[in-house]
């Protein structure tokens, strides 16, 4: 509690119930962590979470359940924590939320449920996502996650296209809703940017691995190495592979870069290149694995946002020195705070307002530097964002044997390519009814990322949810309007 | 005095110096192969003859003694002639075609470093290239010609030893190493086997040179002209950039050693005086062992629990609090008597002057190295630099702070770490077995923060306050003049050379046993072999009756030396190939994904057809696999098939794995009309296959050779051109096979206006778009040749970029090698950490 906040708790009429404060989460030490993948974060104790959920008001009308985008009813799994109903808890978040573990710890909670939080205007709010674990964890630790009995089967064969978070939620409730569900990976792991894109040290593996589990243990039939658009089209899914309907969940997982020159030197990487050979490949472990780590010793990395955080601090513990290269102000970093305050509290270096003009290189084609020029802040643009602009002749080089570039991903042509008539935006994200998520092929549907562009683990979840209600009612014969005009 | 003229210049010889040396020692080159300057003279290659006024025939300098008044020739074009011609027949059962290449200059500038393969089928493969004796030969004979067509006698690679590889498909039967051996050891455990023209290099007795007793002294090695023997760590580093000379601290011994260095880390270790052999130690566990994969090279210190990576002064602040109430005879220092006499005064110096504790104990090692020190009554805080203590009597000590090399047991039970330089790594001096002076030299670079041992009592001693041990420089300059000082007294236990005699081989370093370390040394003790997986079976293994699983293989064979044939069944991928794309395998869950082009798929059976080539890791997993087994995951067909039109005539020109990608290709071209002209490349005959298949599919196939000894002499595009030249008319082509010989076609199509697209293969990861690790630049832009590609315009590929992103990832891997991996794994074939692609 700071200084002002208790103040002000000393000026306030005294409350019945003195409020602890939020619970930090113990965690390991940067000093140690920034050298090792294990996770992060310990988790709370049953302890501290019962203390934690005490804090929540269970407010009549919770302002947090609007922030979260899958309305997960938050008063009433904390409700159960506070009645040390851990397993309880959980069974009750996963009604509306498949994936609680992974949410707990990857979704952007001060941006959702947290930032509405009523203790939240005078106080820190209730860690929702920390108890979201918790019970998560508990549940799976406790060997108490349960198989339930499924309605007797439709005869109704789903082809999902995707095992990212997408892809898993639907096929996770379309097998409950007593549907046949096949899942087309191409990779050769499911679990999507959970696998191949955030690290061990955030999410770990084994977590993604148990959901999957789960899902098989329901009936969902997972295919490897198996890319739609080149296997088998969509067009054939539904016809000569007979299923009545399909899911597309295949994310955003095309790599943009910059347009600067330098870019394919030897060393520069696309964060989804640098993060896959780690986390999916499995390169820090070499030679346990035979995929080869990428260590060196001045990583640079390009741009803002978790996935920029997540190359850094991958760099950081393969024992390089990393800078983090952003064009705008800290502040405007799209990463979550948590991650940028990790990435900083672990040793990562920030370059805020540098822009990278152009990447230097030797004769052998290898990445000596970057070129970047100081930016400062203008005036605020239309949107009120103070933009960037350029200080003129401030050009400088920051010396660097690595480059990671983490601008952001763009849908995957792979599938819109093969199926001309599926209706594609400008940016090659899918065009779906936002109700349904119907999209402009009769029995297609999609959502994540390939619906909304690079956006988060939650949305996605959220999309997946309504797309698998509506595969629900249109494969049981009900009439779904399947956009036909290009809108938006 | 003898006096004699050589070419027309009087020269001196010495009595009983044969022409050779004289002719060398005067700058005068003979060419010559067989002789060995550490090994007596043989004259079995007869490439050093000469012709001598007077005398009949032409005399082999290397065993003619030097005589008065002899007039010598050295280079009549008769003599250059009968040398072309005497290596000319010694490559006939070489993979010499590289030697004949026309355009050799231009494939060493476009790939310098030799390539990892399997078995070597040229230079451009081979572990030898960069300092072979054979090369700088053939160049200066101008060799360009083979009489008859070469013979390669398929035999297998020898990889069951611990540290040596032999493949003796390369061996030109100089018998340097039979007679180094017996030279060196007085018997040779390896012999010539067999008679004429199937005689071949081996141990007598058709056993491993374990099982023979071999003493891996490395001299074998160290001799063989050519890329037949080879030290398996150090094979594919190539020419070490520098060497530097040092003494070997492993034992007492004290032997010299020359380092090859690349990148600041040791890559091999050798002896410098050819006559005094080294134990195994010496010549193979030095790089391993330095360049461990676990070396300790951060400071670390216990918080709580655990123990945390920390500052330098953080280390030593944390050692220097902690030591200070232990100061007096409750302290003791305890050190291998193998170190650096400097280090040995300092850790003196430490423990008397600023613990004031006479306990600085020198482990006293055994015949065989082993050393545990038996802690004074009373001693309850100890700084030791190794393992000498029993873990049990570690948990009776109060301090524990450990400075050592690799972790070990006590490490559990250290308050503080501090990780510690190697003998090559710090400069110095020792004495050796004959009681003389030799130096170390810092001759490679400490891995991470490692500091040398007295470096870190000094800095122990400075983050104490204490300043005593300031003037100490000078005073062991002094004591280091005086000998036999008693400052530098030390315990000499000298032991007679261990490579002449295995058995007094030292197992024990800083209180550690070696063989836990390093695989090959464990083998050598216990005799566990290292026996590969057995080679394929010809015929198909897997029950023909048996429903195929997914990914197995249904059959697999050898085509071509080092291209293995291998029939998946794959049924997804089968029923959608088409003619140019790919599939990503990965043998098993922790290979690498790796791209292999489709060369031919049955929809009906549901399998696809490969050829794998034997190269790293990843590719050395599936060329050992046997029909029957499964691979992991097979994903596609990935990329963008080859376009398809009635185009007219179509040159399909292909090399190495694209020889099988054709039939495909050249099926569909067929199918759509076009005349389908094959041309098929390989350095020799024995490397082409699959020749009939392609006949039958084309309507005319042209096979070139490199050497000569199959079809029309060169490349694949010299054929084109040729035919070009002719008046044919060809309407496209299209060149999959090795980057060169791509850039090659087509920059010398450039001009001609044909239209020619090639099958790009940088490096992938995921094979759908999603990575971008297969970027390369077509007409200026960036293009993912996974999803884009495979083929491009091949006249708008940017080849020096995509040549360089290809090298700069075999060099992270070899460079990963020397920093990642774990020394117990280095020499073990099963363990797959040597890199050569073992599993
Ligand atoms: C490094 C990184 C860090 C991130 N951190 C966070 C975070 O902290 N919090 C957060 O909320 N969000 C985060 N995100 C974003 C979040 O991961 C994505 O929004 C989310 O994964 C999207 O889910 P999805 O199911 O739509 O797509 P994906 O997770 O991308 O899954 C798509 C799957 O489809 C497969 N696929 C694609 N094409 C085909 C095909 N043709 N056939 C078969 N399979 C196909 C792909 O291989 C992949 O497995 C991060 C993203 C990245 C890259
Ligand atoms: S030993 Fe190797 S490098 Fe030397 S000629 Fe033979 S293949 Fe070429
Ligand atoms: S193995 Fe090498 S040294 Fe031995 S005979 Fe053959 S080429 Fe000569
Ligand atoms: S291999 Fe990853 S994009 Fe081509």
């Amino acid at each position: 509690m700071s200084e002002m906040e208790k103040q002000e708790n000393a000026a306030a009429p005294k409350p019945k119930k003195v409020r602890p404060p939020r619970q930090p989460m113990p965690e390991q030490a940067p000093e140690d962590r920034a050298r090792n993948f294990r996770e992060v974060p310990y988790g709370y104790t049953p302890e501290m979470a019962m203390v934690e959920a005490s804090r929540c008001l269970d407010c009549k009308k919770p302002k947090c359940v609007e922030g979260c985008p899958v309305h997960v009813d938050i008063p009433g799994f904390i409700r159960l924590i506070q009645q040390g109903k851990f397993v309880e808890s959980a069974q009750h978040l996963k009604e509306q939320n498949a994936l609680p573990a992974i949410c707990g710890r990857v979704c952007p909670q001060e941006e959702q449920c947290e930032s509405l939080c009523i203790i939240g205007i005078k106080n820190e709010p209730v860690a929702v996502g920390r108890l979201e674990r918790f019970v998560a964890d508990y549940e799976r630790n406790a060997g108490a996650v349960a198989i339930p009995e499924l309605p007797p089967a439709t005869g109704k064969r789903i082809a999902v296209i995707g095992a990212g978070p997408a892809g898993l939620t639907a096929a996770g409730d379309l097998v409950r809703m007593g549907h046949a569900v096949t899942v087309f990976e191409a990779l050769q792991e499911p679990g999507g940017v959970l696998i191949y894109g955030i690290p061990e040290f955030r999410l770990p593996k084994e977590i993604v691995k148990a959901e999957v589990d789960y899902l098989r243990k329901l009936g969902v039939e997972f295919v490897m190495d198996f890319v739609v658009g080149r296997n088998a089209s969509i067009q054939e899914l539904l016809t000569e592979e007979g299923y009545h309907a399909v899911f597309i969940g295949s994310g955003a997982g095309l790599p943009a870069f910059l347009g600067i020159p330098g870019e394919n030197l030897v060393g520069v990487y696309s964060a989804n290149e640098y993060l896959t050979r780690s986390n999916l490949m499995k390169s820090y472990l070499f030679p346990k694995y035979d995929t080869p780590p990428i260590r060196r010793q001045r990583v640079a990395v390009v741009g803002g946002g978790n996935v920029a955080m997540d190359a850094a601090r991958t760099a950081l513990r393969l024992g390089g020195d990393v800078h983090i290269v952003y064009r705008r102000a800290k502040e405007q970093m799209p990463a979550r705070i948590e991650e940028i305050h990790h990435a900083e509290e672990e040793g990562v270096h920030m370059k805020l307002l540098t822009n990278p003009k152009r990447i230097i290189g030797d004769d052998q084609h290898r990445v000596t530097g970057i070129e970047c020029i100081q930016m400062e802040l203008g005036e605020p643009d239309a949107s009120g964002r103070r933009r960037p602009v350029p200080v003129e002749g401030s050009e400088f080089v920051i010396e660097a044997d690595t480059v990671v570039i983490a601008i952001g991903n763009n849908p995957n042509p792979l599938i819109p390519r093969s199926m001309p008539d599926l209706a594609v935006s400008r940016w090659g994200t899918i065009l779906v009814d936002e109700e349904t998520m119907a999209s402009s092929v009769p029995g297609v549907f999609a959502a994540g990322d390939i619906v909304s562009g690079a956006a988060t683990v939650i949305s996605a979840m959220g999309q997946a949810r309504t797309a698998a209600a509506t595969i629900n009612r249109y494969v049981r014969g009900e009439d779904i309007v399947f956009p036909s005009t290009k809108n938006n | 005095m003898i006096e004699l003229t050589i070419n027309g210049n009087s020269v001196h010889a010495e009595e009983g110096e044969t022409l050779l040396k004289c002719a060398l020692r005067h700058g005068i080159e003979i060419p010559h192969l067989c002789n060995h300057p550490s090994l007596p003279p043989y004259g079995a290659c007869r490439i050093c003859m000469v012709e001598v006024e007077g005398m009949r025939g032409f005399p082999t300098s290397c065993t003619t003694p030097a005589a008065s008044g002899m007039v010598v020739r050295t280079d009549t074009p008769a003599l250059q002639e009968l040398r072309r011609n005497i290596l000319g027949l010694m490559m006939l059962e070489h993979p010499s075609a590289c030697l004949l290449c026309g355009r050799r200059d231009l494939c060493d500038e476009f790939r310098p470093q030799a390539e990892k393969v399997g078995r070597t089928t040229g230079c451009h493969t081979c572990n030898n290239k960069e300092v072979c004796e054979v090369r700088s030969l053939s160049e200066e004979l101008g060799f360009s010609e083979l009489p008859v067509p070469p013979l390669y006698h398929h035999r297998p690679i020898e990889r069951s030893d611990p540290f040596i590889d032999r493949d003796l498909n390369l061996c030109i039967l100089c018998g340097r190493c039979v007679r180094v051996c017996k030279h060196q050891h007085g018997t040779s455990i390896i012999e010539f086997v067999g008679r004429s023209s199937i005689s071949r290099i081996g141990e007598a007795f058709g056993r491993t040179l374990l099982e023979a007793d071999c003493r891996f002294c490395g001299s074998c090695v160290d001799v063989c002209p050519t890329g037949s023997l080879a030290d398996r760590y150090a094979k594919w580093f190539g020419k070490a950039e520098s060497t530097a000379e040092t003494t070997c601290l492993f034992c007492d011994e004290g032997c010299a050693l020359s380092l090859g260095i690349q990148q600041g880390k040791v890559v091999h270790a050798q002896a410098v005086d050819p006559d005094k052999p080294l134990c195994v130690l010496g010549r193979f566990a030095v790089a391993p062992f330095m360049n461990g994969f676990d070396r300790l090279s951060v400071p670390q210190l216990r918080v709580e629990d655990s123990l945390r990576e920390v500052s330098w002064d953080e280390a030593l602040a944390g050692a220097g609090e902690k030591l200070l109430p232990w100061k007096g005879e409750t302290f003791a220092l305890v050190f291998d008597s193998a170190l650096p006499l400097e280090d040995k005064f300092y850790l003196k110096a430490f423990t008397e002057q600023v613990m004031q504790s006479p306990h600085a104990l020198e482990a006293v090692p055994d015949s065989k190295g082993k050393a545990k020190v038996v802690l004074p009554h009373g001693v309850k805080a100890v700084l030791s630099l190794g393992s000498f203590i029993d873990p049990a009597e570690a948990e009776g000590l109060e301090l524990l702070i450990l400075q050592d090399v690799y972790p070990g047991a006590l490490i559990e039970k250290a308050s503080v770490v501090f990780p510690a330089a190697m003998f090559t790594e710090v400069a110095g001096t020792t004495v050796d077995a004959s009681g003389t002076a030799r130096p170390l030299f810092a001759a490679t670079v400490p891995p991470g923060k490692a500091r040398s041992d007295r470096q870190i009592v000094m800095d122990l001693a400075g983050a104490m306050h204490e300043t005593v041990l300031s003037d100490l420089e000078e005073k062991l300059a002094a004591s280091l003049k005086a000998t036999g000082d008693p400052v530098l007294q030390c315990i000499r236990k000298t032991v007679p050379p261990a490579a002449a005699d295995p058995s007094l081989r030292r197992d024990w370093f800083r209180g550690r046993y070696l063989p836990g370390l390093i695989g090959g040394l464990r083998s050598l003790e216990d005799g566990s072999s290292f026996e590969e997986k057995p080679a394929p079976l010809p015929s198909d293994n897997r029950d023909p009756a048996a429903p195929p699983q997914l990914f197995q293989i249904i059959r697999k064979r050898e085509v071509a030396p080092n291209n293995h044939e291998i029939v998946f069944y794959a049924p997804s991928v089968a029923k959608k190939a088409q003619a140019g794309q790919f599939v990503i395998v990965m043998a098993d869950e922790k290979s690498e994904r790796v791209p292999y082009t489709l060369c031919d798929w049955d929809a009906e059976a549901g399998t696809i057809t490969l050829v794998v080539q034997e190269k790293g890791r990843s590719s050395r997993k599936l060329a050992l696999m046997q029909a029957g087994e499964c691979a992991a995951h097979i994903v596609g067909p990935l990329g963008t098939p080859l376009d398809i039109q009635n185009f007219g005539t179509v040159a399909l020109l292909g090399g190495c794995y694209g020889i099988g990608a054709h039939i495909a290709n050249a099926k569909a071209l067929k199918e759509a009309g076009n005349e389908v002209l094959i041309i098929m490349e390989a350095r020799s005959h024995y490397l082409h296959y699959y020749l009939e298949e392609l006949a039958a599919v084309a309507d005319e196939l042209i096979v070139t050779t490199i050497d000569g000894s199959n079809g029309i002499k060169g490349h694949a595009i010299d054929a084109l051109l040729r035919r070009m030249q002719s008046g044919a008319r060809i309407d496209r082509a299209i060149t999959v096979g090795c980057p060169f010989m791509m850039m090659v076609a087509s920059k010398e199509t450039k001009e001609t206006g044909l239209p020619m697209f090639a099958a790009l293969n940088p490096i992938m990861l995921d094979g759908t778009g999603m990575c971008g690790a297969c970027r390369v630049t077509v007409q200026g832009e960036t293009k993912f040749a996974c999803v884009d590609g495979p083929f491009f315009d091949a006249h708008q590929i940017d080849w020096d970029e995509l040549k360089d992103r290809r090298n700069a990832y075999t060099d992270a891997e070899l460079n990963s090698l020397l920093t990642t991996e774990p020394v117990a794994h280095a020499h073990h074939a099963h363990s797959g950490g040597c890199g050569c692609g073992r599993s």
